[in-house]
C-alpha cells in the first residue's frame, strides 16, 4: 500500500481514487480525480495552471525545496526491517511534519510581510479619492474628515410627508 | 541385376480393354482422312502406317508388361521362393512366356501384311488387308487374355508385401499357431498385427521395426506352423517355411508353457525338431512365452525336460563360441509374458546381441575385414614424459557423488499444510523464513501510512542523526527570526470605524455606478426592461432627491422647493408664502406651508370624477354611473409593463403540446426541442 502524488497538482491520491494512466512508453502518470486527468488530456502544462503545487512552488507562492522534503524520499532499494529504526522513523516522520509546517508558515508569512502597509496606503488612498461619491464637497468644506456625513433631521420629515401624501 | 519396384508395375489391362486401348490409339494418332481418289501408293502407305503403328503399340505395351514383372530367377531367392509360394512359378513363368510369344507373333502379323499391302490395288482391298491384320492381333490379344487376369491379380498381391529386406538384421519369430508371435511383434514394434483366439490369423508375413544400439532391426512375424511333413504343408505355412530357410536372421521360436494354445509341449517340442535343420548357421533363441499363466519351475517333469532339451538343441545350432565349446548358453532359453510385459524387452535385447554377435564374427571371418582393417588406423598421442594424468572430477561432483546417499525426508510446508487442514483451511505464514536480526521481530505489525505519508519514504538507517541536522537548522532559524523585527510599522495608521464605514459606502457606491452602466449597456433582447415612467425603483421624485441630498450631506429644502415650485400650476400662488383664500400669509395658518403647497399642487392626471348624476349625461343612477365609470376605467388599463408575472403567465397549460414533442426531423438530431 502506497500512497502516491498526483501527476498534475501533486496531491496524495489514497486508496480508490484517482486513475492511473500508462503511456506506449511505459511512463505512469497517476491522478487524483478527474479534474486532473481531463487537464492532462487538454495537454495542458501543470507548471501554468495556477492551483497546482508545481505553479505554487516555481512562482514562489510556497517553500520550493528544503531539507524536509529531501528526508521524504522514495527508496527504491527495499531495506532490511528493523523495528528500532522503523520506531524512529515514526516518531520522526512527526517532527519533520511540524519542522515542514513551520517552515511553509513562515514562508507565507515572508511573502505577506509588508501587505498590511500596503493594505492601509490602498486604503488611504481610496478614501481620500472616493469620499466625493458619499460626502458633498460643501459637507466637505464644512467638516473635512474623511467619514460619512452626519444624519440630518431632513431625513425624518421627509419620510412623515411622503406618508401623508399617500395616505391623501 | 535390374532393380524391380514390386509396387509400381503398371496396370495389367484385361484383353478386351488392352485391345481397346491399342486400337483407340491407333485411330487417334495416325491420319484418318483417306479418299479412293488418292494415289494408291498414298493409299497403301497410308494403311501399312496403320497396321505397323499397331504392331509397336503392341509391342511396347507388352514390353513393359514383361520387363516390370520380375523374374524369379533374377530376385532374392527368399522372395523367390515367397512368389513361388503364393503365386505358383509355373504359372507365372507360362503366363510371362505367353505374353512374349504373343508379342512375337504379333510382330509376325506385322510383318506378313505389310508385306501383303505393298501390293494392293485399290483401297478396297488395302482396306481389307489393315482389317485382316488388326483382327487377327485382336484376336491373339484375346487368346491371352486369361494370362493378363492372372497377371493383374499377381501385381495387385504383390503390392502388398511387405518390404522385407533379406539382407538386413532380421528377427524371425516362429512356432505354432496361437503361442503369441503376433502380440509380441506388437509390443516390441509399432506394427498392428491383428491378435485373435483363433488359430492362423496371422495370414501372413508382418514386418515391424525396432530400435537396438542405435540401428534399425527387423522383426518378421509369421504365420504358425504346424508339425507334419513338407509336401502337406498349405500355402501359409509356406510362408514361414520360407522365410525361415532364407533370411540369415536370429530366429525366435516360441513355445507357449501354458498349454492354452491348444497344442502341448510335447507337440511343440516335436516341431521344433522338425524345422531344426532350418535353423542352421541362426542364432537361436527359445522364448517360452504366457509365463503369466504358467510358470517355467511349476510345469511337470517331462515338458521342463522337453525344453530343456530344446535349450541345448539351441545352443547348439546357434553357432559360435558356445557351440565349439559345447557349453550350454544360458541365454538360449528365455522366459516372457505379452500381458504383463515382462521379460519382453529382455527377449529382444538378447536376440538383437546374438544377432549382432553371430553378424560380426561372419565379417571377421570374411576377407572384406582385412580390407577395412586395413584402412583403419586409431591414433594414440605419444606419451613426452612418465608424468601420470588422471582424469579431472570436480570438487562438486565428488561431493555429489559422497552424498549419493539419500538424505532422511525433510518436514516440508507441504506436510505441515496437509497436517493443518489442507489447502483452503491452513495458509502458510511466509514470515517464518525471515531473515531478520532480532527473531522476535518476525511478527511485527508494520504500519505503511502515517499522516499522508508513506513511512517507507522516510525509512533510513541514520535518520537519528538527520534529525539532529533538522533540529539545528530549526534553531538557527528561530534565532534568525528573533533577531528580525516586526517591518510592520505604523507608517500608515489603521483606520477609524467611521472612516471604515466611509471606505465601505464608497465601495458600495462604486459597485452600484457599475452595475447600473453594465446595465444600461444590455438591451432589452437580453433581459426584461421596464420603461423608466413605469419603473417604481427608478422614479425620480422629490422626495427621493431630497434623500439622496441628505445622504451626502445638504440642506435638500432649498432644491426642493425649487422642484416643487416648477411642477405646481401658474394660476395658483407662485410665492412660497401667500394662502390666497385665507388672505393672511402661510406663516399664520397651523398647517406647516410644504403641507399645504403639496395639499394643492396636483398633477393633471388626478381628476376627481363625481358620483352625482347630472342630467344630461345618461345615466340612470349613481351605481350605473358608478359602474360605466369603472369601466371606463379598465377599458383604459395600462399595459403592465413592469415586467411582472401577469395572468396570463401564470398557469401553462398543456405542458407538452406534442408539436414540440412529437415528430421525426429531416435533418439532424431530436434530442433537443
Amino acid at each position: 500500500m502506497r500512497l502516491e502524488k498526483c501527476w498534475f497538482c501533486s496531491s496524495t491520491i489514497y486508496p480508490g481514487h484517482g486513475m492511473m494512466y500508462v503511456r506506449n512508453d511505459a511512463k505512469i502518470f497517476r491522478f487524483c480525480r478527474s479534474k486532473c486527468h481531463k487537464n492532462f488530456k487538454m495537454k495542458r502544462n501543470p507548471r501554468k495552471v495556477k492551483w497546482t503545487k508545481i505553479y505554487r512552488k516555481l512562482h514562489g507562492k510556497e517553500l520550493p525545496q528544503d531539507t524536509t522534503f529531501e528526508l521524504e524520499r522514495k527508496r527504491n532499494r527495499p531495506e532490511r526491517y528493523d523495528r528500532n529504526v522503523v520506531e524512529d522513523t515514526v516518531k520522526a516522520m512527526k517532527k519533520i511534519s511540524e519542522t515542514r509546517v513551520e517552515r511553509e508558515a513562515q514562508t507565507l508569512a515572508n511573502r505577506m510581510r509588508g501587505k498590511k502597509t500596503q493594505q492601509r496606503r490602498e486604503d488611504l488612498a481610496e478614501l481620500q479619492q472616493g469620499i466625493h461619491l458619499v460626502k458633498a464637497p460643501t459637507a466637505l468644506l464644512e467638516e473635512p474628515s474623511l467619514t460619512l456625513p452626519k444624519e440630518k433631521m431632513k431625513v425624518k420629515v421627509s419620510v412623515e410627508q411622503e406618508s401623508k401624501a399617500m395616505e391623501s | 541385376m535390374v532393380h524391380y519396384n514390386l509396387k509400381r508395375i503398371t496396370v495389367v489391362p484385361t484383353g478386351k480393354d488392352f485391345v481397346d486401348i491399342v486400337l483407340s490409339r491407333t485411330q487417334r494418332q495416325t491420319p484418318t482422312v483417306i479418299h479412293k481418289s488418292y494415289a494408291i501408293n498414298r493409299i497403301r502407305q497410308f494403311y501399312m502406317r496403320k497396321v505397323k503403328y499397331t504392331q509397336a503399340t503392341f509391342d511396347e505395351k507388352l514390353g513393359t508388361i514383361i520387363d516390370e514383372f520380375p523374374q524369379l530367377d533374377d530376385i532374392h531367392p527368399f522372395y523367390g521362393d515367397l512368389m513361388n509360394v503364393l503365386y505358383d512359378r509355373d504359372h507365372y513363368k507360362l503366363a510371362l512366356g505367353q505374353l512374349r510369344t504373343a508379342k512375337r507373333l504379333v510382330e509376325k502379323i506385322c510383318k506378313d501384311y505389310v508385306k501383303l499391302l505393298k501390293y494392293g490395288d485399290s483401297l478396297y482391298r488395302c482396306k481389307q488387308l489393315k482389317k485382316a491384320a488388326l483382327g487377327r492381333m485382336c484376336t491373339l490379344m484375346k487368346r491371352v487374355g486369361p494370362s493378363l487376369a492372372y497377371l493383374e491379380q499377381v501385381r495387385q498381391h504383390m503390392a502388398r508385401l511387405p518390404s522385407i529386406d533379406p539382407n538386413t538384421r532380421t528377427i524371425l519369430i516362429c512356432g505354432y499357431p496361437n503361442v503369441g508371435k503376433s502380440s509380441f511383434i506388437n509390443k516390441i514394434t509399432r506394427a498392428d498385427v491383428d491378435v485373435q483366439p483363433y488359430a492362423f490369423t496371422t495370414k501372413s508375413l508382418f514386418v515391424g521395426h525396432t530400435d537396438y544400439k542405435y540401428l534399425r532391426w527387423q522383426v518378421i512375424d509369421t504365420p504358425g506352423i504346424l508339425d507334419h511333413p513338407l509336401e502337406d504343408r498349405n500355402t501359409i505355412e509356406m510362408l514361414s517355411i520360407t522365410a525361415l530357410a532364407h533370411i540369415r536372421a536370429a530366429v525366435l521360436f516360441f513355445v507357449d508353457v501354458s498349454g492354452s494354445c491348444g497344442y502341448s509341449i510335447a507337440q511343440q517340442a516335436a516341431l521344433f525338431n522338425s524345422i531344426r535343420p532350418l535353423f542352421d548357421n541362426k542364432p537361436l533363441l527359445v522364448v517360452c512365452s504366457k509365463i503369466d499363466l504358467q510358470s517355467l519351475e511349476s510345469l511337470p517333469e517331462e515338458d521342463r525336460q522337453l525344453i530343456m532339451e530344446m535349450k541345448k538343441e539351441a545352443s547348439k545350432c546357434s553357432g559360435g563360441i558356445a557351440s565349439e565349446m559345447m557349453v550350454e548358453d544360458d541365454d538360449c532359453l528365455l522366459t516372457m509374458s505379452t500381458l504383463t510385459e515382462e521379460g519382453v524387452i529382455n527377449v529382444k535385447n538378447t536376440a538383437c546381441e546374438k544377432l549382432l554377435q553371430h553378424r560380426v564374427e561372419g565379417k571377421m571371418k570374411s576377407k572384406k575385414l582385412e580390407d577395412v582393417r586395413n584402412r583403419i588406423h586409431v591414433a594414440m598421442p605419444r606419451p613426452r614424459d612418465t608424468r601420470e594424468r588422471p582424469p579431472v572430477i570436480p570438487a562438486g561432483v565428488l561431493e555429489a557423488r559422497a552424498a549419493a546417499a539419500p538424505r532422511a525426508p525433510r518436514r516440508l510446508e507441504k506436510d505441515l499444510e496437509n497436517e493443518n487442514g489442507g489447502a483452503g483451511v491452513y495458509s502458510a505464514n511466509l514470515r517464518r523464513r525471515y531473515i531478520l536480526a532480532d527473531e522476535s521481530w518476525k511478527e511485527d505489525v508494520v504500519p505503511e501510512i502515517a499522516d499522508g505519508h508513506n513511512i517507507a519514504d522516510f525509512i533510513d538507517t541514520d535518520i537519528l542523526k538527520r534529525l539532529d541536522e533538522l533540529d539545528r537548522e530549526e534553531h538557527q532559524r528561530e534565532e534568525g527570526e528573533s533577531e528580525e523585527e516586526d517591518m510592520d510599522d505604523d507608517e500608515f495608521r489603521k483606520l477609524s470605524p467611521e472612516e471604515q464605514e466611509a471606505l465601505a459606502a464608497i465601495r458600495l457606491a462604486r459597485r452600484n455606478i457599475r452595475e447600473e452602466h453594465r446595465l444600461k449597456k444590455t438591451t432589452a433582447d437580453s433581459r426584461p426592461m421596464v420603461p423608466r415612467k413605469h419603473d417604481k425603483d427608478k422614479r425620480f421624485t422629490v422626495s427621493r432627491m431630497e434623500r439622496h441630498l441628505s445622504n451626502l450631506g445638504i440642506d435638500p429644502s432649498a432644491a426642493a422647493a425649487r422642484a416643487r415650485s416648477k411642477s405646481r400650476g401658474r394660476k395658483r400662488d407662485r410665492s412660497l408664502g401667500y394662502d390666497e383664500e385665507a388672505g393672511v400669509e402661510a406663516m399664520d395658518v397651523e398647517q406647516p406651508k410644504s403641507k399645504k403647497l403639496r395639499m394643492k399642487s396636483r398633477t393633471r392626471s388626478q381628476s376627481r370624477a363625481s358620483m352625482e348624476v347630472v342630467p344630461g349625461e345618461g345615466f340612470k343612477d349613481s351605481a350605473q354611473k358608478q359602474q360605466a365609470l369603472a369601466l371606463g376605467k379598465k377599458a383604459m388599463k395600462k399595459r403592465n409593463k413592469f415586467a411582472r408575472k401577469g395572468e396570463a403567465d401564470r398557469t401553462i397549460v398543456n405542458l407538452r403540446p406534442k408539436h414540440l414533442f412529437a415528430g421525426k426531423r429531416s435533418t439532424g438530431k431530436t434530442d433537443r426541442r
